[in-house]
């Protein structure tokens, strides 16, 4: 089982919500469980000690719900309810992947690749 | 507005959702190019996008350039003046200097170099000059940054393009009114507020600390929504002023479709219903006259017009951010620090509204301000709010008595009873400013809240009367005549 490896960027306001930073190379595992309930406790490298029994469980390969999950556990640094609510991105945020609007591959259910860029931009602070 | 609750969690309950895009990923008007982003429905490439999101702007703007609209046959853009553009820093206004930059400055070159034909009026830039304004709120707000100098550097990339940094407190200053209107312009009044009429006199001698001035004028507001519109009202009227003072025929804002229908909401919900059309369009003169103002000159009076429009009313904040995206635009960044906590002020929780509204049901918001558009006022107009420059109805005291949110609702309903009749009549004597400040400014100035905001600093202390804007005490001395002001100045003195 193996890691992707995105690149991922946060503009308008959102990276002060990570770190101060704009550029994150971010890996996730290629594919992780149907059941959202598992990736609270899923490693972020599957190769890790402890990792789960993959066979005993359903898996997809990983797509956007899965790195925002990834995301506000593991790269944020502030203020979740700012970057995320009912699962998904704040109304007022965008994201695109490699530079279309992720509602062209259904948003959450867009599945990613090995050296994807993502981009999410906030618009609430717009004039 | 939370009674509506939020959009994203109760509406897959209430309507079915709707997929975000029609069938395919090629965009709508190329049908070749794959597309790139998804606009209320319609998928559009890079290329397509960029040239829809230019025609909504020209044509948010060019019909209202030339002093008197086209005919049936177009004629070249010929304004009456210069061009100001007022910038806050946010993605609105970053988008909007990128557009009128690569229309009129720009291209105008490109295509002049390329022909060399100099004389062809197609070639004349439209604009004289074209002036960026920006007003720094930072000493109004606590904890804020200043952010002039990278304002400045952030418009400074672009050429042809002049730069005029106010600050808020410029409001409050004489010096700033004087350098447009002369020295016989400059007056102040100071307006007692522990009655809703507002008595005010003049300030002699002149308040010359514009930053206490507005600190005591901001600290005297007895609600955090007031002190919110306070400073939009007083940046607005900024900008007109700066117009007239730099010969602009044209004010235009960076206001997107979704920032509008935020403030056609906020308005209604503040007693601004009034106001619906200025939000949309306004055309704005200024009764001070600058000193060199010579009336027998026609085209000077035409001149003194400036035209408020919002050239991005038909584009979103998404199209906004794809664009600056997209265009590498640095955005300075519009600072929420030290607002007055915006989950209790009305205009925050209009914005998650609109902005959840927009998410999901991203056809609703340009409905909103259509339907906005519509709404004709009722009653007369009764000449201009002193305070914040937009018309105002007849007699306050009557207008309090109705609810502009009821007033659209009547504009509907034709059964709907008659307004009731005024409460009392408007009796009011020249120095009651309440007689001439439109609902929304009086409201700003007294309406009382259960929970009084907390102070916004800590040094200011309440009193009981305030200076006004530099723009108040001119405006009304003209209504009234210079010599009943002095006169009501004396019965308030001995009444002291
Ligand atoms: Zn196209
Ligand atoms: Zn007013």
């Amino acid at each position: 089982m193996a890691t992707i490896t995105l690149s991922v960027n946060f503009s308008g306001g959102l990276e002060t919500l990570f770190a101060n930073r704009t550029a994150h190379t971010v890996s996730i595992p290629a594919r992780v469980p149907v059941d959202a309930a598992l990736w609270d406790t899923w490693p972020a490298a599957p190769e890790s000690a402890g990792a789960p029994d993959a066979d005993a469980v359903t898996m997809k390969p990983a797509d956007m719900a899965y790195l925002l999950h990834h995301l506000r556990t593991r790269v944020l640094t502030a203020r979740p309810e700012l970057f995320l609510e009912h699962g998904t991105v704040r109304p007022g945020i965008l994201a695109l992947i490699n530079d279309a609007d992720w509602e062209l591959e259904g948003e959450g259910a867009a599945l990613l690749h090995d050296e994807d860029e993502v981009v999410f931009i906030s618009t609430l602070h717009g004039g | 507005m939370s009674s509506c609750g939020n959009p994203s969690t109760e509406s897959d309950a209430l309507m079915s959702r709707r997929p975000k895009f029609d069938k395919s990923k090629h965009c709508v008007k190329c049908k070749v190019a794959l597309g790139n982003i998804v606009i209320r429905h319609a998928v559009y490439c890079k290329e397509c996008f960029f040239s829809l999101v230019a025609f909504k702007f020209r044509r948010a703007l060019e019909p209202f350039v030339n002093a008197k609209p086209d005919g049936p046959r177009r004629t070249a853009l010929k304004p009456a003046g210069n061009l100001l553009l007022g910038f806050s820093g946010g993605l609105g206004s970053t988008v909007l200097l990128d557009l009128v930059h690569r229309s009129y400055i720009a291209n105008r070159k490109d295509e002049l170099r390329r022909d060399g034909g100099k004389d062809h009026p197609r070639h004349d830039k439209v604009w004289k000059r074209v002036i960026v304004c920006y007003v720094e709120l930072c000493d109004a707000l606590p904890g804020r940054k200043d952010k002039i100098s990278e304002v400045a550097e952030a418009v400074a990339q672009y050429e042809g393009v002049e730069f005029v940094p106010l600050r808020v407190q410029d409001a409050f200053d004489p010096l700033w009114w004087r350098c447009i209107y002369g020295e016989d312009a400059v007056s102040q009044l100071r307006i007692n507020l522990e009655n809703d009429e507002l008595t005010s006199m003049l300030t002699n001698p002149l308040s010359t600390n514009p930053l206490e001035s507005l600190r005591s004028y901001l600290s005297s507001l007895p609600t955090s929504t007031a002190v919110c519109s306070a400073l939009h009202a007083l940046t607005r009227v900024l900008l007109l002023h700066t117009a007239a003072e730099t010969d602009s025929s044209h004010l235009l804002l960076g206001t997107s479709l979704t920032s509008l229908a935020i403030s056609l909401i906020r308005g209604i919900g503040q007693g601004a219903g009034f106001n619906i059309e200025q939000e949309i369009q306004e055309e704005w003169l200024s009764d001070i006259r600058p000193p060199n103002f010579d009336s027998n000159d026609r085209a000077n009076e035409n001149q003194k017009g400036v035209r408020v429009i919002r050239p991005l009313r038909d584009v979103g904040l998404k199209e906004c951010a794809f664009w600056a995206w997209w265009e590498k635009l640095r955005i300075v960044g519009e600072d929420r620090t030290g607002w007055p906590d915006s989950r209790q002020e009305i205009g925050g929780l209009t914005k998650d509204f609109i902005m959840g509204l927009e998410k999901d049901y991203p056809s609703t918001v340009s409905t909103i301000v259509r339907t906005c558009a519509k709404l004709s006022p009722r009653g007369e107009v009764s000449g201009k709010c002193v305070l914040c420059e937009r018309p105002a109805q007849e007699g306050v005291q009557e207008w309090k008595s109705r609810i502009s949110v009821r007033t659209t609702a009547q504009s509907v309903d034709a059964t709907a009873p008659p307004l009731p009749a005024p409460l009392q009549a408007d009796n009011a004597s020249a120095t009651r400013l309440a007689s001439h400040l439109c609902y929304a400014c009086h409201t700003t100035l007294t309406s009382r809240s259960a929970r009084p905001p907390p102070p916004l600093y800590l040094s200011a202390t309440k009193t009981s009367s305030t200076t006004l804007p530099v723009w108040v005490a001119p405006r009304i001395m003209r209504k009234v005549g210079e010599d009943e002001m002095r006169a009501t100045v004396q019965e308030f003195l001995i009444e002291e």
